[in-house]
C-alpha cells in the first residue's frame, strides 16, 4: 500500500515550477508514474506531494522542427513507438520504444519520466546520446536547453535545479549518410547491458561512428575513445578495429559485478553488442537514407 | 474532477464506467486502481500477484490500453472505460477469447488467466491476425508459472482464427 | 561486496593508530557519519551512517565492536545496523592494517566487507558496490589528510 499523499494538477509549467519552489523536497513530480510509484510501493521513497504534469497540454506533443524533432517529455514510450514522425527520422529510436520493459509499462510511462528518474538500467538515455540530443528544462519565467550528456549526473540523478521540469527532448534531425542503432542484453525485468551507435559512412569510407554505452555504469555516457578509433578509416580498417574498440568500450563503461552480471561478463557484453550494432548502422547508412535501423 | 481536502486527507471523487456499467467513486490519491476495482466494487477476478507490474496478472484495460492495476493510481481512470475479466463474458455467453483459452487448455492454476485474456484482447482488437512473434513480444510482460506458454500461445491463435471466421472482435 | 584501498600516509605507525581511536577526529575522516560515541573503550561503539543516493536516504544506527586489536598495526571492527524506513540492513566488516614504511611513513590498509539486506540490497545492488567504493576512498583519503595537518 502506498502511504498517502496529496496531489497537485497544475495545468501550466510555471504553475508546476511553482509547486516545486513551494514544496521542495516533500514534492515530486509525477507523470506515468511506472518508476516513481514503484519506489514509493517499496517505501524506498516518499512524498507528501505529488505534482501530476500530465494536466498540462501540449507537453506529450511530438513537434516537427526545422532542424530538430521535439518529443513532449509527457510522451508515453508507445506514442513514441508509433509516432510516424519519429519512425521517419529516427526508426532506431522507434525500435528501442517498441522494447521498453512491458506493453503495460510502455503504455502508461513517458519517456520524460525515464530519463528524469535516471535508473540506470534504462534503454532511451544510451540511443539519445548518440543522436546528440538535447533536453529542454523549464523554470517560472525561463528555459535552458542542455546537451543530453550533461543532463545525466549520477544514479538517479540527473541536473535539474529543485523547480525546474524537464519539458522536451529535441533529436537533431541526422545528416546524410547517417543510421543509428541500438542493441541490448538482459533476462532480469530491466536490461543489463546497452549499446548505440550511430555511423556515417559513405563506399569511400567510414567517416564517423558515436558509441554510447548504458545499463553498465551509473548513466548512460559516450566513449570518445573508441569513437576517434573507429572513425576516418575504410570499413576494412574498421571492422578489423572493432574488437579492440570493443574492449576500450567495455572497460570506459566502468562496470561493477551485481546481480545483473560480473564486470568482466558485462565489458565482454558490451564488444558483442558493439560489434552488432555496428554493422547494423552501417548497412543502413550504405542504403543510403538518411535514418536508421 | 471534484477534489474537496478533509481535515486529514484529500479525496477525488471520479466516474468511470466498469466492465460498461457507471460508476462514481471517492478515491484517495494513493490508492491504486486494483485496490478500486477489487476492495471497492467487489470485483477480484483481477488478481494482484508481484505487486510492482512485472508480472502482468493484474491487467486491466483502460480504454482498451492494458495497464498494471497494481500500479496505476485509481483516479487515473476518471472518466475513463474499464474492462475487467468480469466483463468479457457478455450475458452467459463466454468471449471468444475465453473459449479458446478453454479449448486450447491455455491456463491450469488460472492465476495469470484473466490478464492474459485481457492482453491478448487488446492485442487483437490492435492487431486481428497477430504473427506468432507479433503475440510472443505483446505478451511478453504476462508471465506464467505453470503452462510453459505454449498452449496460451495456441489459445490466443485460436482465439484470432474465431474472431476473423466469427467477422471480427468485439 | 569487498573494497579495498591502500594509502601511504606522512606518519609514524603509532600516530596514525593513535588516530584511530580518536573517536572525535575519526568520525571527521568518515564519510556520512553524523555522530559517534564510545560505549566501551577499545570494544563498543555506536555510530550513525547517513548516505544519499538521488533521491535515496539511508540513515542507519551502527553498533560497532572491536573484534580484534593488535597495536600499532591492525584492527579487525564489525558493525551492523538497520534502516527503518527501509528496513535494509547492512552489516560491515573493516580490516585496517599499519604497515611501517620507514619511521616517518606509514602504509595504510583499508578492507572491508560490507553486506545490504533487504529492499536496498536488491534493488540497489550496483549503486551500493559504487557508493561503498566511494566511501572507502574518501576514508582512506581523509585519513591522510588529517594526518597531514596534525603534521603541520
Amino acid at each position: 500500500m502506498l502511504q498517502p499523499f496529496a496531489l497537485e494538477e497544475p495545468t501550466s509549467v510555471r504553475e508546476a515550477s511553482a509547486l516545486l519552489a513551494r514544496y521542495g523536497e516533500a514534492a515530486r513530480l509525477y507523470a506515468g508514474g511506472t518508476e516513481l510509484l514503484l519506489a514509493m510501493k517499496e517505501g524506498l521513497l516518499h512524498y507528501d506531494r505529488l505534482i501530476n504534469i500530465k494536466t498540462i497540454a501540449g507537453l506529450a506533443d511530438i513537434t516537427r522542427d526545422a532542424d530538430a524533432l521535439r518529443i513532449g517529455a509527457t510522451a508515453t514510450h508507445r506514442t513514441l513507438e508509433r509516432s510516424p514522425e519519429v519512425h521517419t527520422h529516427f526508426t532506431a529510436f522507434t525500435r528501442l520504444e517498441a522494447h521498453v520493459a512491458n506493453v503495460r509499462v510502455r503504455g502508461t510511462g513517458t519517456i520524460g519520466g525515464n530519463l528524469c528518474f535516471a535508473e540506470p538500467h534504462a534503454d532511451p538515455g544510451t540511443l539519445l546520446q548518440v543522436y546528440d540530443a538535447r533536453v529542454k528544462l523549464a523554470r517560472q519565467g525561463s528555459t535552458r536547453t542542455l546537451a543530453i550528456e550533461a543532463f545525466f549526473v549520477g544514479a538517479f540523478e540527473v541536473a535539474l535545479a529543485e523547480d525546474e521540469l524537464l519539458t522536451e527532448i529535441q533529436i537533431p534531425y541526422l545528416p546524410a549518410h547517417t543510421a543509428a542503432a541500438y542493441r541490448k542484453f538482459g533476462l532480469l525485468e530491466r536490461p543489463s547491458v546497452g549499446v548505440a551507435v550511430a555511423v556515417t559512412a559513405l563506399p569511400s569510407g567510414v567517416q564517423a561512428v558515436r558509441i554510447a554505452v548504458g545499463c553498465v555504469g551509473p548513466t548512460p555516457r559516450r566513449i570518445y575513445e573508441a569513437e576517434t578509433m573507429l572513425s576516418g578509416k575504410e570499413i576494412a580498417a574498421v571492422r578489423a578495429g572493432l574488437p579492440e574498440a570493443g574492449e576500450l568500450a567495455g572497460r570506459a563503461a566502468d562496470a561493477v559485478s551485481d546481480l545483473h552480471g560480473s564486470a568482466d561478463y558485462k565489458a565482454y557484453l558490451v564488444g558483442v553488442l558493439l560489434r552488432r550494432a555496428f554493422e547494423d548502422a552501417y548497412q543502413q547508412a550504405m542504403a543510403g537514407e538518411a535514418t536508421d535501423g | 474532477m471534484a477534489e474537496q481536502h478533509t481535515a486529514s486527507r484529500q479525496t477525488i471523487l471520479i466516474r468511470l464506467t466498469v466492465n460498461e456499467h457507471g460508476h462514481e467513486v471517492a478515491v484517495e490519491p494513493h490508492e491504486t486502481l486494483i485496490e478500486l476495482i477489487r476492495d471497492h466494487l467487489g470485483l477480484t477476478g483481477t488478481k494482484k500477484s508481484c505487486d510492482m507490474q512485472v508480472c502482468g496478472a493484474c491487467t486491466v484495460l483502460l480504454d482498451g490500453r492494458p495497464v498494471s492495476s497494481c500500479t496505476l493510481l485509481a483516479f487515473e481512470a476518471r472518466n475513463a472505460s474499464l474492462l475487467t475479466i468480469e466483463g468479457m463474458a457478455q450475458g452467459g455467453t463466454l468471449h471468444p477469447i475465453q473459449e479458446a483459452f478453454i479449448a486450447c487448455s491455455g491456463f491450469q492454476c488460472g492465476f495469470c488467466t484473466p490478464g492474459m485474456i485481457l492482453t491478448a484482447k487488446a492485442l487483437l482488437d490492435e492487431h486481428p491476425q497477430p504473427t506468432i512473434e507479433e503475440i510472443k513480444h505483446y505478451m511478453r510482460g504476462n508471465l506464467c508459472r505453470c503452462t510453459g506458454y505454449k498452449r496460451i500461445l495456441e489459445s490466443v491463435q485460436t482465439a484470432a482464427q474465431r474472431l476473423a471466421s466469427a467477422g471480427g472482435a468485439r | 561486496m569487498r573494497f579495498a584501498k591502500q594509502v601511504t600516509v606522512a606518519a609514524p605507525r603509532q600516530v596514525v593508530w593513535d588516530l584511530l581511536w580518536d573517536i572525535a577526529r575519526l568520525t571527521l575522516c568518515v564519510p556520512g557519519c553524523q555522530s559517534a560515541e564510545m560505549i566501551d573503550p577499545y570494544a563498543r561503539y555506536r555510530a550513525t551512517i547517513q548516505e544519499k543516493v538521488g533521491p535515496f536516504r539511508l540513515t542507519v544506527p551502527l553498533d560497532i565492536d572491536i573484534a580484534e586489536h593488535n597495536a600499532p598495526q591492525r584492527l579487525i571492527a564489525r558493525a551492523s545496523g538497520r534502516d527503518r524506513l527501509l528496513q535494509s540492513h547492512v552489516k560491515v566488516e573493516l580490516a585496517l592494517t599499519l604497515l611501517e614504511v620507514d619511521p616517518q611513513s606509514t602504509a595504510l590498509q583499508v578492507e572491508t566487507d560490507v553486506a545490504v539486506l533487504g529492499k536496498l540490497g536488491t534493488l540497489g545492488h550496483s549503486v551500493i558496490i559504487r557508493k561503498g567504493e566511494d566511501i572507502v576512498d574518501q576514508f582512506a583519503t581523509a585519513l591522510q589528510a588529517e594526518l597531514q595537518k596534525e603534521k603541520g
